[in-house]
């Protein structure tokens, strides 16, 4: 009964606070969006397939444990179109409190004040314990504007027959790995060594860090495309020597066709690149259609064999919307989410196929499972340029795309790696 | 003109004496004057007075608000550097012209400017010569093959544009095509993963297919019921006198349907100018920008890359720019209009 | 189809077979595969497993199965997207025919200063660059408070259909013989009643073909939805269409067996509706 009472108060002092929060906004509509009885409501959106059903279950009813009388609205997002519907999101009034966002577009959003400025509140979220690596992308001028969630790298997926039908084990270096692909190719010609479509760009991202270079460089306080520098075109030049091994179209993506469900089930393919989602999906895929995929895995290999390959470390973090009638609560949510306890359970619900924010999280992978190849190569994992631009660079039509395309297609890639930096230039410097 | 309307709204409720009395109204015109107009029909003066107003109010009131009003919102965003920061903060930056002037120094403007015309022009005449064509085929098939070809072409129309797309899509995809399969089976070599999409004309191409099969249907179902409004003596007549088809057509049925050909070529320019979906659908504006129309234009330079005033500013040119096409199109309408 | 079955055109197809005759019918055959060929491909598509969808040669004999259809109408809240699509396109088409016929009446059978005027208003109105205006119009909504609204959305698509309803409607009017409603005014009816009684019924496939064309361009929208309403209670069945492209590829499957349900309805109006409608829409327009 006085566990109730006290429970009661509690709560109805935390509506006071929230209430002079509310009259805080610029806008003083109504505050929240209370439903019946007064009872107020957090709207969460995550995009599709970042976070387990169970999971998100459990991280809302611990919240919701904690504040009665408060409910947690998720709501699944799809990537297409994302961007729009963020940004006319966070211009209106009622926008949702906490939110997904890609953690090379998360810069792009702060720059604009759309976002709560969490640095206040660094103690409370569990700063200290983030991955130092995933933070990059939260940051702007010094200011924290979201927390890191999870991240993902790309490693090399392949058909373990084949690779035994050509008696070539997973390589260590490039040079190990270009052998490989030579030999898997006069033991089946008429299959793919390797299945890479011309435009993924993550993947040629990772080749360039290799060259110890950027896609874009700081100069003096403006950014510049750095497509047309030597390191850039040798790392285009040694994607154009990969590529020569698949029958890939030269203009297309990794996802059209979805190289995991459309592509690869259909046989003939030796090896590709791919996240832990898409390794997920061509098993399923292959399972439906009645045959059983046996998959094996390694980090893309390095120069040399003491350090993989760069990866591009993909991912989201989770900020609060400037707007948003729940400031405080959004944050007690947040650092629930993002704190130790339901990372681990993250971890482990996602089966270490996406690496929590901190490595007191990390989920120990099964021997010869994805999430191994992935753990080893994360080492080598980096973000891209963290400027308000960035994102700009990557919408459609994205410059780097077309570069490659380009190249493939047998153009100088100097030349063309020149023309896409003018592109570049004109969108990265502007917010 | 007046035959055709009124034969197709007559012929419901009271068929035979409608169209007998339209028909014996029509002065035949085998030499291909246009002046069919009925003195006899269309407004007559009777008393009016407030009424007329009354009666289009609504429908002025209701364009006025949420037409004329956000056209004129639109015309101000683009004086306006309204990129997504000013979006969320909710600021207003005027800065006049900018907007204008970037665009009309823009050689990619221009590019794009001359190729959504080239296009429009090509696709127009196309699907009003082969909708003309399947129109003129309809009225002469027997019964059952009629039925098969119309609903052939129902079936195509009411296709939802994001399926018809996705579709074309498959239909040309380099590893997964049935055209390229269909071209291999034929016997063709060079077609195991041939790239439909290779250059921006040979991807305006397949859109232009895309269109033209998405538009004839409306050309062609519309061309037939207006035909099945021309008097059929006319046609007899014209037979008779050893006309061939092609003079027939000149001399009886263009005539006679000159106000359906304006029309409808009228609104197929608008839809094909406006056409959004599927271009950009097919490929997003790509090979390397090389498919862009204006409206794809507009939403590559504009909201994709977040600068509203831009995309506003782009939408704004383009009216004029129709306006300016079509105020010919206008005179002709008007100048009917007092005919009437 | 026709309402020209009895003309002579016809009685000719009945002669024996010529080469014109069969060239005729032959081309027309061709046609009707290529118009359908897209048609029948979705459909198709909607019926494969997964795995026979996309192949490098097309798979034509397959076993059916309906998991796509299960699958797409799984979706939640797949009714509240009927409604609301139901609602709006409804709304949207009676709203303008409406209002359209009071105008149209108006334009077509009276004399009034400004009549060209508001003539080259509803030709201009139908220039209107609606995929552009989608960000004034989020605007304005925004500031209006008129976001995830239905009724908002509704008058969206009224005023889109406006246009063309007036339009067409008009053509259909002046096409009624004035001389039908000046005997009725002279047995005694009144103006009100001689439209009720006698332009009405005259009107009804005129009325039929334009609600067509207002019910497929509202039905098909989805420019406008997706900006103005995030809610998903307020979105209409354009979302679901692309509701199985996700991260994790597309569901080309339930893709497709989501378009064919959604072509559906305006396929079973248009069926409706053709014997008396079809061609009317600018049959009536034809007027000028």
């Amino acid at each position: 009964m006085k566990r109730k009472l006290i429970a009661a108060i509690g709560v109805a002092g935390m509506m006071v606070s929230i209430a002079a929060c509310g009259s805080d906004s610029d806008t003083g509509k109504d505050g929240a969006k209370p439903s019946a009885g007064g009872d107020k409501s957090l709207t969460v959106w995550v995009m599709d397939g970042s976070a387990p059903d169970a999971w998100m279950a459990e991280v809302n009813k611990a919240f919701e444990a904690k504040h009665p009388g408060v409910k947690v609205k998720v709501e699944k997002q799809v990537w297409n179109g994302i961007q729009e519907k963020v940004t006319t999101a966070l211009s209106e009034d009622t926008p949702p409190d906490v939110l997904e966002l890609g953690n090379t577009q998360t810069a792009g959003y702060a720059v604009t004040g759309g976002l709560a400025d969490l640095s206040d509140d660094k103690a409370k979220l569990g700063y200290d314990a983030w991955n130092k690596g995933m933070v990059a992308s939260n940051e702007l001028d010094g200011k924290l504007y979201s927390a890191p969630w999870y991240a993902a790298s790309r490693v090399v997926i392949y058909d373990k027959a084949a690779y035994k039908k050509a008696g070539v084990t997973p390589p260590k270096t490039r040079a190990e790995w270009i052998a490989g692909l030579k030999k898997l190719k006069a033991a089946d010609p008429k299959s793919q060594a390797i299945y890479l479509p011309g435009q993924s760009w993550y993947v040629l991202a990772g080749l360039v860090w290799d060259e110890g270079s950027d896609l874009a460089v700081k100069d003096g306080d403006k950014w510049k495309g750095n497509l047309s520098s030597p390191e850039a075109v040798a790392a285009v030049n040694f994607y154009k020597e990969l590529a020569s091994y698949s029958t890939a179209p030269k203009d297309k993506d990794e996802a059209t066709p979805q190289q995991s469900t459309d592509v690869v089930p259909k046989g003939g393919v030796a090896s590709w690149i791919g996240l832990g989602w898409e390794a997920g999906g061509a098993i399923d895929a292959m399972k439906k259609a009645g045959k059983t995929a046996d998959f094996g895995y390694f980090p893309i290999p390095g120069k040399t064999a003491d350090k993989p390959g760069s990866v591009f470390l993909g991912g989201s973090n989770l900020a609060i919307a400037e707007r948003s009638q729940n400031k405080e609560l959004a944050k007690e949510w947040l650092a629930l989410a993002a704190g130790k306890e339901h990372m681990t359970t993250y971890a482990k619900a996602t089966e270490g196929g996406l690496l929590p924010n901190q490595d007191g999280a990390q989920f120990k992978p099964a021997a010869g499972s994805f999430a191994e190849a992935m753990a080893a190569s994360s080492v080598s994992g980096k973000v891209t340029p963290v400027t308000p631009g960035w994102a700009n660079v990557e919408t459609a039509p994205n410059p780097i795309k077309d570069f490659m395309t380009k190249v493939l297609k047998g153009e100088d890639a100097k030349a063309a790696g020149e023309a896409a930096d003018k592109v570049i230039n004109e969108r990265i410097n502007q917010q | 003109m007046t035959v055709d309307s009124q034969g197709t709204a007559s012929a419901a409720p009271q068929d035979a004496p409608g169209r007998a009395a339209g028909k014996s109204q029509t002065p035949p015109s085998p030499s291909g004057s246009n002046e069919v107009l009925q003195p006899s029909r269309g407004r007559r003066s009777l008393p009016s007075g407030l009424l007329p107003y009354l009666l289009v109010a609504p429908a002025l009131l209701s364009m006025a608000v949420l037409l004329l009003y956000p056209l004129i919102r639109n015309v101000m965003l683009s004086f306006q550097q309204l990129n997504r920061k000013e979006f969320i903060t909710r600021e207003t930056v005027w800065i006049g012209f900018d907007n204008y002037t970037d665009l009309l120094s823009d050689s990619q403007f221009w590019t794009v400017v001359v190729r959504s015309i080239v296009f429009t022009a090509v696709n127009v005449a196309l699907i009003m010569a082969i909708g003309t064509g399947v129109g003129l085929l309809l009225n002469r098939l027997g019964k059952k093959m009629r039925l098969v070809l119309s609903l052939s072409l129902m079936l195509a129309w009411a296709m939802p544009i994001i399926a018809s797309v996705t579709v074309f899509r498959w239909l040309f995809d380099e590893q997964f095509g049935v055209v390229n399969w269909l071209m291999r089976t034929l016997g063709f070599s060079g077609y195991e993963q041939h790239n439909w999409f290779e250059t921006g004309f040979s991807t305006l191409v397949i859109i232009l297919i895309l269109l033209v099969w998405g538009s004839v249907p409306f050309v062609a179902l519309n061309m037939y019921a207006a035909l099945t409004t021309v008097g059929t003596e006319l046609y007899e007549a014209a037979k008779m006198d050893g006309a061939s088809g092609w003079r027939t057509f000149w001399s009886v049925v263009f005539p006679n349907l000159k106000s359906f050909f304006m029309i409808t070529t009228f609104l197929e320019i608008i839809w094909i100018f406006k056409a959004f979906a599927q271009v950009y659908a097919m490929n997003q504006g790509g090979p390397d920008r090389g498919s862009e129309t204006l409206p794809v234009f507009a939403y590559i330079e504009g909201v994709g890359q977040f600068h509203y005033g831009v995309a506003a500013a782009i939408s704004v040119l383009t009216i004029v720019m129709l306006i300016a096409v079509m105020s010919f199109y206008f005179r002709l309408i008007l100048k009917q209009e007092e005919e009437l | 189809m026709s309402t020209t079955t009895e003309t002579p055109q016809k009685l000719r197809t009945r002669k024996p077979l010529t080469a014109g005759v069969i060239a005729k019918n032959l081309t027309a055959l061709v046609l009707a595969v290529v118009f359908v060929f897209p048609v029948y491909w979705m459909f198709s598509s909607s019926l494969k497993p997964q795995h026979e969808i996309m192949t490098k040669d097309p798979v034509f004999v397959f076993t059916p199965t309906f998991d796509n259809y299960t699958t797409a109408t799984g979706v939640d809240l797949f009714w509240t997207y009927v409604q609301n699509s139901l609602f709006v396109t409804l709304g949207a088409v009676l709203l303008a025919l409406l209002v359209a016929l009071a105008a149209s009446f108006a334009i077509a059978r009276m004399k009034f200063k400004g009549r060209k005027g508001i003539v080259l208003v509803v030709m201009l109105a139908q220039m209107a660059p609606w995929e552009v205006m989608v960000i004034a119009m989020y605007m304005i909504s925004r500031e209006n408070d008129m976001l995830n609204s239905i009724p908002m959305l509704t008058l969206i698509y009224f005023v889109m259909v406006l246009p063309f309803t007036i339009w067409t409607l008009r053509g259909f009017i002046a096409a009624v013989p004035v001389e039908l409603e000046e005997a009725a005014q002279i047995d005694g009816c009144t103006r009100g009643q001689a439209f009720r009684k006698v332009i009405f019924p005259l009107l009804a496939p005129g009325l039929m073909s334009t609600s067509l064309f207002g019910f497929i361009t509202a039905w098909n929208e989805f420019a406008m939805v997706l900006m103005l309403n995030k809610d998903r209670e307020s979105q209409t069945l354009t979302r679901w269409l692309t509701e199985f492209q996700t991260a994790f590829g597309s569901d080309w499957g339930a893709t497709m067996a989501a378009s064919t349900l959604f072509a559906l309805p305006v396929l079973i109006v248009f069926l409706f509706l053709q014997r008396k409608a079809v061609g009317g829409m600018t049959a009536g327009a034809v007027k000028g």
